[in-house]
Order: structure tokens, then C-alpha cells, then sequence
């Protein structure tokens, strides 16, 4: 059986049709921006998977994980430089993806 | 250039459609994930950190201007713009949506162009020489030997699911630029004392987390004997490789494992049991492969022009692109020009739509249509006139395609790394980016002459650090990106193995570490010493020392 991660999590996974990464939101909800995400530790990360699941199957979403998640402020943040990078767009296009905005892609 | 027969394009459409259709089911629903994602990959369409990344073939690195401007149309339409030009020869689009992918493979269709075997454990896109047919120091093209494995591999039904994926580089040099040592199978074109043409086969090279140089298993074979052999290789890699572990799945374990006189003695005697049933290409075949690949019709001028002389003389830094971008073609009075695509404080190997269609119109004026990608991840003007190359530069600098830094430090290979991919553990391209900018000057860039490095993103190595003059490994460590350096490596004939010198660095860090090796290269090298031979005169210590001491 796979080792349960351990502290904070959110999940991470990507839009079908854009291939964009997304978090599951505390609304039950795929959301570009981190802030949004909703975190559970120990106990809580199946039930938040499960919910992450049937949202994920409905809406076209694909391959959620539990990724590391550290507190700043009052929100979650992805804790490892991979996702923050997700979560941002390449660092050396800084025109290009959800650093610009959320919805970039949409604009 | 080849040109697809109906053959070729009825597999290629069909592909096309079939994908389409793939594509659909997976939009409704009908296809999971799990069913989606292999169909997907053998189309070169990979999930990435941000998006889908296509990767699309560029048969041995040559491209004509048509489908150079195509490659800029897909940058255009459903892409942010712009592609990144491999290590492999080929390109990759980094924000295709799924949606669209089926148009982008009708687009490439097209134009006689494909992503298929771009990922997978199949034989890949076969890479060779970037100046095949137009380079003086070759045997023969190299190039419709490779569209011959093309055609060979190509939906070769028995090597489509082999223990990891497999690739094959082919020189026709001796000068070896296509890193044929470094490949699961290297060919070199060699010629026998009766004057007839055949190969010298090298097995089990490869980087990643074993770095392995090829060795020699057989030193000729003939022509008419080219895909038997490698059929025998292969089958005998298909039935032995290891299938339980895929960090052990390459041929070159296998190859160490048996030892490669065993492992050529295994190859030697299946192709004797099959060679009584030849592959018979028939002659009619290859010659109509030949033909496309003929010399190209160029008339023979003067070796020298007053007007480029003058221009050198008056302009330094078009003196500096004739040394360092320039070389001679097999044709007197005719150079094979090399486009820089990394210009100081760029993204290595990136290209521009509007950077694709302008090499392609220059193309068509002066290189009669042809455009190559190097490995290097730049691109390379085959054909043109020396008269021609004030001209050339001056367009190619008015687009920031003149950078004139081939071949010396700033000429870095760099993967994506953790930028876009999502094997990385650290990234690459701003590294090799800090690094340009700190060695900006061209006076000093050509001082210091020839040397190669070599980025990865992690121990994939699709960045060859393990054949860099000075390599370059980002590494996980603790959620921190931290950089090996290793120094000594080489993708040329004499190819050697890299080495680690010791422990890693910050991203400021290897930085400073790369200019103390340089310095310390400086101080020791002898008259027309360039940096490798240096270092294997002198070996790591005197580097090691300065770098950790310095620090
Ligand atoms: S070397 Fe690693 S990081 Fe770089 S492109 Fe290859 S897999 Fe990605």
C-alpha cells in the first residue's frame, strides 16, 4: 500500500481538454489558483480525495495527486518548487501562463 | 529532401484520423485515462507541468521551407508562438490543446510531417549529422540510410513494444556531430579497402542514470546487409532486455551485462540465421531514395569575396559569425551556415513563428529551400554562397538570429527542465541563461574557443550533460534545485564520460563555478590548447581545488 503523505495537502491535477494544472477547491470546484485549494492532513486526505475524484470524473479533470502544502499568510501554497511552478507558468516565460492571471488561457 | 510516396501518406493520414477519433471518445468519455494516455504518447502528445507538449518529427534534422513555415503556422494557431528545437532534431510545442491536436497532425500530414514514435518504447526518430550532403569531410550522406531505417521502423510491428524506447544516430563523417557513440545503436559510414560502402556498428551507448559509451560490435557491414543487422540487434535486444525494471531496460545494460563480444556473438548469429531471408529493399527503392538525396545543384565560385572579406575586416562581429557560424560546404564557394538559437539570455533551442518563417524565407533565397537541426538545438542553412553571406547576416541579425556564438560557451545545450517538464527536479534554462549573460563578450567568448556545455534538468540527460565539456545536472535536494558540475565529457568521436567534481551548487553557485573553471583553463592551457584537451592533460584536480576553494 502507498505510504500516506504527511502534513498538509492539497491536489493537484490537470484540465483534460487544456492540459492546464488545477486545484481542488475548498467549494468542491477545479480552480487555477492555489489559494483556493482546499487542505487536509492524516485522516482527512481520503475523504478529500474521494471528493477530488467524483468532481474530477465529472468535470474532465485528470490524474489528481496530493501535493505538499505549506501555509503563508492566510492560505495554502504548493510547498515544492514543481508546483509552484504549476501553479505559476514557467519562470522564464513570465508572460506566459497563470502568473499572468487565473484565467490567462482565457483572455 | 524525401518527398512521401502514397504509401507514406496513406499511413500517415490514416494515423491521423484514427487519432482523431481516439481523441473524440476520450472528450466523451468513452475512453478513460488509463486506455487514453498510451494512444496519445504514440503520438507524441505528452502531459506536461503546465499543458500538453506534442512532440513532432524532424526526420534527421532536415526540414524544407515549407515545412518550416508550417512548423510556424502550428506556433501561430494553436500554439503561444513559438517551439523549442530538441536535442533529438526534432520540435516541441508546449500549450497544444487536446482538442486541437487532431488539426495540428492533419496541418503536419500535410506537409509530410508526424509526431509518430516520438514517444514510446519504439525506435525514435533516427538523427545524424547536420551537415549530411553538404560537408566535404563525409563518406557518403548519411541521410537515405536513415530515411531507409525510417521506412524500416516505421510501424515495425515486432520493435513497437520493445523493453524501452530505442535510438539510432548515423554519421557519414569521420568528424562524428551527431553523437553516434551516445545512442543505443551508432553507425558510422565506412569505406572497405575494395572501395565499397557499409558500416561500422556501435551498440549500447546511452546517458541517463548509466552513462554508457557504444561499443564497436561488428567494423564493416556492407550496404545490402545495413537493416538485416539491425534487425538481428534488435530482436536480440527485444528477446533479452530486461523487462522487470525499467532503469535496466536499455540495451546498453544488456550489452554490459553479457559483455558486447557475447552480445555481438548473439547478434552475429541470428543475423546469420536470417540473412538467408534478406530484407530485400528492392534496388528500384533505393535508388528512388537516393535521388532525393541527390548533390545539390550548385554551381562552383570563387572561394573568396571582396565584399564578405571587406565586411569582415570593417565589422566585428560579422567576423566574428564567419569564424565561429560559418563553415565550408563540399561545393567550393559555398558554406554551411549555422542559425544560433541561443542568443545571450534567451531560451536555448526556442524559435518564434516569425523567427520560422523568416528562416525560411532565407531558405528559399539562399539555401535552396533546406533548413537542418543540430542536436546543438540550432539551425543550419546548408547551402549557401559565400557572396551571399553579408546579406544572410545581416537579415538573420535584424531578428535576433545572429548571434555568433557556435560552439563556444554560450552555445548551450539546455533541456526544458523543471520550466515545462515534469520529470525535472530543477531547471535548466535559466541556468544556461545567467551563464550567456555572464559571458557576454564576444572577445572573451571567443578567447576562451570551443567549449561545451551541457544542461539537464534531471538524470534523464535529454540535456547530454554527461557528454559536456562541462556538464551541468540539476538535482532534487530537499525540495531545494541544486547543480552537480562535471567536467571532461565529449559527443564527438574521441567521446568520453563526464565526470562529477565534486559536491553540487546553488543556482548563483554553478555559476561562479563554471567561470572558475574557466579561469583555471585559462591559466593552464597551452598554445591552441582548447578546454577538454586542457583538461585531459591536467585532469580534475587543479579544477577541483579552485572551484572548492573558492567556496
Ligand atoms: S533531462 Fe529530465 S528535466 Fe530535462 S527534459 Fe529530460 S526528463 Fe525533462
Amino acid at each position: 500500500m502507498a505510504k500516506k503523505p504527511v502534513g498538509p495537502q492539497m491536489i493537484l491535477a490537470n484540465c483534460l481538454r487544456e492540459g492546464r494544472a488545477l486545484f481542488f477547491g475548498r467549494d468542491g470546484a477545479w480552480h487555477a489558483e492555489p489559494a483556493l485549494a482546499d487542505v487536509a492532513e492524516g485522516d482527512g486526505l481520503d475523504a478529500l480525495m474521494a471528493k477530488a475524484r467524483a468532481f474530477a470524473d465529472a468535470n474532465n479533470v485528470i490524474d489528481p495527486v496530493f501535493i505538499p502544502a505549506e501555509q503563508k499568510d492566510d492560505h495554502y501554497y504548493p510547498a515544492h518548487i514543481k508546483h509552484v511552478m504549476q501553479a505559476k507558468g514557467p519562470s522564464v516565460r513570465p508572460d506566459l501562463g497563470y502568473q499572468v492571471s487565473p484565467d490567462w488561457e482565457r483572455r | 529532401m524525401y518527398a512521401y510516396d502514397p504509401y507514406d501518406k496513406e499511413i500517415v493520414n490514416t494515423r491521423v484520423e484514427e487519432f482523431r477519433d481516439q481523441v473524440n471518445r476520450r472528450l466523451s468519455g468513452e475512453l478513460t485515462e488509463e486506455e487514453f494516455r498510451p494512444l496519445r504518447l504514440m503520438n507524441g502528445l505528452y502531459l506536461q507541468l503546465h499543458a500538453y507538449m506534442l512532440r513532432v518529427a524532424i526526420p534527421y534534422g532536415t526540414l524544407s521551407s515549407v515545412q518550416m513555415r508550417r512548423l510556424a503556422l502550428i506556433a501561430r494557431k494553436y500554439d503561444k508562438g513559438y517551439g523549442h528545437f530538441t536535442t533529438r532534431q526534432n520540435i516541441q510545442y508546449n500549450w497544444p490543446k487536446l482538442v486541437d491536436t487532431p488539426d495540428i497532425l492533419l496541418d503536419l500530414a500535410d506537409v509530410e510531417m508526424h509526431a509518430i514514435q516520438t514517444s514510446g518504447n519504439c525506435i525514435r526518430n533516427v538523427t545524424t549529422d547536420q551537415f549530411s550532403g553538404a560537408t566535404a569531410d563525409e563518406i557518403a550522406d548519411p541521410r537515405p540510410y536513415a530515411e531507409l531505417i525510417r521506412q524500416w521502423s516505421t510501424f515495425h510491428p515486432e520493435f513497437s513494444f520493445l523493453p524501452r524506447k530505442f535510438k539510432i544516430a548515423i554519421t557519414g563523417a569521420p568528424s562524428d556531430r551527431a553523437a553516434v557513440k551516445w545512442h543505443d545503436i551508432g553507425l558510422v559510414v565506412r569505406k572497405n579497402d575494395a572501395g565499397d560502402i557499409g558500416f561500422e556498428v556501435l551498440v549500447g551507448g546511452g546517458m541517463g542514470r548509466t552513462p554508457v559509451i557504444a561499443k564497436t560490435i561488428r567494423d564493416f557491414i556492407p550496404e545490402a546487409d545495413l537493416l538485416g543487422y539491425l534487425e538481428a540487434i534488435l530482436r536480440v535486444y527485444n528477446e533479452q532486455g530486461r523487462r522487470d525494471n525499467k532503469y535496466k531496460a536499455r540495451i546498453k545494460i544488456l550489452v554490459e551485462a553479457l559483455g558486447s563480444d557475447t552480445f555481438a556473438d548473439l547478434v552475429e548469429k541470428e543475423w546469420q540465421t536470417t540473412r538467408h531471408h534478406p530484407i530485400d529493399v528492392p534496388e528500384a527503392e533505393i535508388k528512388r531514395i537516393e535521388a532525393f538525396f541527390a548533390p545539390p545543384p550548385l554551381e562552383v565560385l570563387p572561394e573568396q569575396d571582396p565584399a564578405v572579406d571587406e565586411l569582415a575586416a570593417n565589422n566585428f562581429l560579422f567576423h566574428a559569425f564567419l569564424k565561429n557560424n560559418v563553415r565550408p560546404h563540399k561545393v567550393p564557394g559555398h558554406v554551411n551556415v549555422t542559425i544560433s538559437l541561443k542568443p545571450h539570455g534567451g531560451i536555448p533551442g526556442d524559435a518564434t513563428d516569425a523567427q520560422m518563417d523568416l528562416v525560411a524565407d532565407l531558405a528559399d533565397t539562399y539555401s535552396l529551400g533546406e533548413i537542418r537541426v543540430s542536436h546543438e538545438q540550432n539551425l543550419i542553412l546548408p547551402h549557401v554562397a559565400r557572396r551571399d553571406l553579408p546579406e544572410l547576416y545581416e537579415a538573420l541579425s535584424r531578428s535576433g538570429l545572429g548571434t555568433a556564438n557556435v560552439g563556444l560557451i554560450s552555445d548551450i545545450i539546455a533541456c526544458p527542465g523543471l520550466d515545462y517538464c515534469a520529470l525535472a527536479n530543477a531547471r535548466s534554462i535559466p541556468i544556461a541563461q545567467n551563464l550567456a549573460k555572464r559571458f557576454d563578450d564576444i572577445t572573451r567568448l571567443q578567447d576562451i574557443g570551443e567549449l561545451k556545455v551541457k544542461i539537464s534538468g534531471c538524470i534523464n540527460s535529454c540535456g547530454h550533460h554527461h557528454a559536456g565539456h562541462i556538464g551541468i545536472l540539476g538535482v532534487d535536494r530537499k525540495g531545494e534545485e541544486v547543480y552537480q558540475l562535471l567536467l571532461g565529457g565529449s559527443g564527438a568521436e574521441d567521446a568520453s564520460k563526464a565526470q562529477i567534481l565534486g559536491p553540487g551548487f546553488d543556482e548563483n553557485g554553478i555559476v561562479d563555478a563554471v567561470e572558475t573553471v574557466v579561469a583555471v583553463y585559462l591559466g593552464e592551457r597551452q598554445d591552441g590548447e582548447k578546454f577538454l584537451e586542457t583538461y585531459r592533460r591536467i585532469g580534475a584536480d587543479p579544477f577541483k581545488e579552485a572551484v572548492y576553494e573558492a567556496h
